[in-house]
């Protein structure tokens, strides 16, 4: 591995180690069932059953089974959550029964649409002139994005000031990243931090009308690629100080060593076919890493599957690391918008720990204009070493986040 | 890490420049608020809304002549603030500056639209063009393709507090020495369906004014607009504390939680300033508890009668009162105020000069925050 850390101005900056994590995507609910998941290469995409769609080109989505909200209490209060507050204290909760003395300072998350169907029912409620629906007072007071993180840390026991970050689907690596930078900067040392979405109509429909979302498998990188399909989910990961978690024996499943932020201003929706916004985010991560391009040995692609969002980030990975393996996870449980970053990282680290590469499923046959290495259908058996997280988003934005993991 | 105001900039009812807006308030101008109808319901409400006219020009941009209102507001203060810093960015300096947007409901007159549709017409019938303006921060991505910003740009959403969060933010981004300055903007934009939300959550009331501090509070009238902040590392204002914040899982914890924040933001220092989120509604009641413990010497002042409440705006758009109270060293007069509420109400200094003001913010939906403003030398220019 190509290192320059100790030469660097960055040298005396406190090191960032993830001592916990939680998740629950379409893949399960847990770090054991999306381990086996991953491993098995397994496509969790269904038929969209919570909203209607035959008006729709894409029918399909990744979806969150309701039984596996399990760990959520069953009392008046919860029962009137979001789902994505109950996804949220399911994800939490995990990481509290592994860093059950995990206190944080600050919460980043990230996020994109918050309780959006709760806004969708109060609407149709409207709509209907059901002026005085049962519901209507908790579905405004649960609607807000910031409610389901305020949720779940209140559900487990927790206090701390939060950031909510919607910076569209790259919110999640957004968050992880600046929660990397709080502790780097040296003025935190216990940050949590993760991503959450779940799916509804609106926005389901909105990638359907921008003709984004593919009537067929998801296929990322894949030369017949035709679009995306939505997921959903959440993640969170317990971001400590590594000299502090060291020093409290805390059990160290990886390290964030950079964060890479770059603003790509060609159109609200479409990145710069040159793909200057993903090569300058990976470019930045490398740098705040202090590592060089070589020493990366797999990326978790962004990898939507549109003809656009590919064709830029397979041609900034190429070019500037060549024929690195490459995966897209999103084949498998569709994109989860603001929960991506944060779900993909957590997939990373998983795989990383266990030696192997996550598959990028449904792939077929190679694009010609793009030269990588994709890890195509099965999973890949892998050395240690660095790894790459990137997510893309509406508005130009772009993240990439530096991954290494510990060994199981 | 002290931190400096370098530029400020608003959208409000009243106005868009710091000084014409300013003098409107300290002569207790109020603007009418304008009614909302929609086909959804029979019921019609009052805010405070921008004149078009305000953001007739902006909204010739090439990039906004499809945007929604919010993205206006938000592009002209952001302009107005670099302007009053004296910045004109090229790339070079665009690229060292970080863009942070706080916003609330967000787009919600597109969102609302676009919904309409797939409701009234099918998925079918949905807009490609109105979707990507339903976006969170589509209106931050506006003005960094205005300001050709390619480095940091971060939304972050919340309740009325969120406006210090993303000065904290600023704070933390700030410790990097590639950066610098951030430019803060909170925006927001009224529409029938945030009136009908808030008015069922028992928040709202039918006409004004706002009464801050009553009892029992009365309730609110929502506004809209944009506040901006340029933030570097020098500045005659400097931010001395950003507060973290913290949130309430119950109204009745809000108190206890800006008891905490107050003590921690006053910290042993002498506080001449204090302006408030009041806006007619139960925070109202924990912010005078902790203006009359921790700040019992400050003048107080909440613009909130004057300007509305405006959510994702509110913060900054304190934060700009309390930056003009030291600069002139006066206040505007506290509209509607109960006259036995006991807060102190001075206009202008009495013995000493102004130099320490404090905001404190009391979101709607679980989120309190505060911050201190220090003047380091009293001006003329202003």
């Amino acid at each position: 591995m190509t290192r320059e850390r100790n030469n660097s101005p960055k040298k005396n900056q406190p090191r960032v180690a993830v001592v916990a994590a939680g998740v629950i995507s379409p893949l399960g609910a847990g770090l054991e069932a999306t381990l086996e998941a991953l491993r098995a290469a397994r496509d969790c995409i269904s038929p969209v059953t919570r909203f209607p769609v035959e008006q729709c080109r894409c029918t399909t989505a990744g979806q969150v089974d309701d039984a596996w909200l399990k760990n959520v209490p069953n009392d008046r209060r919860t029962r009137r959550l979001h789902r994505a507050s109950r996804m949220m204290i399911c994800a939490l909760t995990e990481l509290r029964e592994q860093a059950p003395d995990f206190e944080p300072e600050l919460s980043v998350v990230g996020t994109t649409s918050g309780g959006m169907s709760f806004g969708e029912d109060y609407y149709r409620a409207l709509e209907r002139k059901e002026l005085r629906p049962r519901h209507l007072p908790s579905w405004i007071a649960n609607y807000p994005p910031q409610k389901p993180v305020v949720d779940a840390l209140e559900a487990c026991g927790l206090s701390s000031p939060c950031q909510v970050i919607a910076n569209a689907c790259a919110s999640g690596t957004n968050a992880i990243g600046h929660a990397f930078e709080c502790i780097r900067s040296g003025r935190y040392t216990r940050v949590l931090t993760g991503g959450y979405d779940a799916l509804s109509e609106l926005v389901f429909v909105g990638f359907d009308s921008l003709q984004a979302a593919t009537p067929e498998k998801c296929r990322p990188f894949d030369a017949a690629r035709s679009g995306l399909v939505l997921g959903e989910g959440a993640a969170v990961l317990a971001l400590e100080n590594l000299s502090a978690a060291e020093a409290r024996g805390a059990t160290i499943l990886a390290e964030i060593a950079g964060y890479g932020i770059s603003t790509d201003n060609h159109h609200l929706t479409q990145p710069a076919p040159s793909g200057i916004g993903p090569r300058q985010a990976m470019e930045r991560a490398l740098q705040s890493a202090t590592l060089a391009p070589a020493a990366i040995t797999y990326i978790n692609a962004h990898g939507t599957a549109t003809p656009f969002n590919d064709a830029t980030e397979g041609k900034a990975i190429s070019e500037l690391f060549g024929r690195v393996p490459v995966s897209s996870t999103k084949g498998m449980m569709g994109h989860s918008l603001g929960a991506a970053g944060a779900i993909e990282a957590v997939f990373t680290i998983l795989a990383l720990r266990n030696r192997f590469l996550p598959a990028n499923i449904n792939f077929r046959s190679s694009d010609t204009e793009l030269d990588i290495d994709i890890v195509a259908n099965e999973i890949r058996s892998a050395a240690s070493g660095a790894a790459l997280s990137n997510s893309f988003g509406f508005g130009g934005t772009n993240a990439s986040i530096v991954i290494e993991a510990r060994a199981a | 890490m002290s931190l400096g105001i370098a530029g400020l900039g608003w959208v409000t009812p009243l106005g868009a420049t710091i000084e014409e807006v300013w003098e409107k308030l300290c002569s207790g101008a109020a603007p009418e608020p304008t009614a909302i109808s929609e086909s959804l319901g029979e019921k019609t409400f009052r805010a405070y809304q921008v004149p078009p006219a305000v953001v007739a020009e902006v909204a010739r941009q090439p990039r906004l002549r499809r945007s929604s209102a919010i993205s206006r507001f938000a592009v002209l203060a952001g302009l107005n603030a670099l302007r009053d810093a004296n910045i004109e960015l090229d790339e070079a300096s665009a690229a060292r500056t970080a863009l942070i947007f706080a916003i609330s409901n967000g787009g919600v007159i597109y969102t609302r639209r676009f919904y309409q549709k797939i409701v009234e017409s099918g998925a079918a019938a949905a807009s490609p063009l109105l979707f990507p303006e339903t976006v969170f921060n589509a209106p931050a991505s506006h003005l960094a393709a205005i300001l050709g910003i390619t480095g940091a740009t971060y939304t972050l959403v919340g309740d009325g507090a969120v406006g210090i969060l993303a000065l904290k933010m600023a704070e933390e981004l700030m410790t990097n020495s590639e950066l610098d300055r951030c430019l803060v903007v909170g925006a927001e934009e009224a529409d029938w369906l945030l009136c009908d939300a808030y008015q069922r959550w028992r928040l709202l009331r039918a006409e004004p004014p706002i009464e801050p501090f009553a009892r029992p509070p009365r309730g609110m009238l929502l506004s809209e607009g944009a506040g901006a902040v340029v933030v570097g590392r020098e500045g005659k204002l400097s931010l001395q504390c950003i507060h973290p914040g913290g949130n309430f899982a119950h109204r009745r914890e809000l108190a206890g939680h800006l008891d905490a924040i107050a003590r921690d933001v006053q910290a042993g220092n002498s506080t001449d300033v204090l302006i408030a989120s009041a806006n007619g509604t139960f925070i109202d009641q924990a912010e005078e508890a902790a203006a009359k413990n921790h700040f019992p010497e400050a003048a107080v002042y909440t613009p909130k009668p004057a300007l509305g409440e405006s959510v994702g705006a509110s913060a900054l758009w304190q934060l700009i009162c309390a930056a003009q109270a030291l600069r002139t060293q006066q206040l505007p007069p506290l509209l509607h105020v109960p006259a036995d509420c006991g807060l102190t109400s001075a206009r202008v200094p009495s013995e000493k000069d102004w130099h320490r003001a404090v905001v404190t913010s009391c979101g709607l939906n679980q989120q309190v925050a505060a911050l201190a403003l220090q003047l380091k030398s009293i001006s003329t220019d202003r």
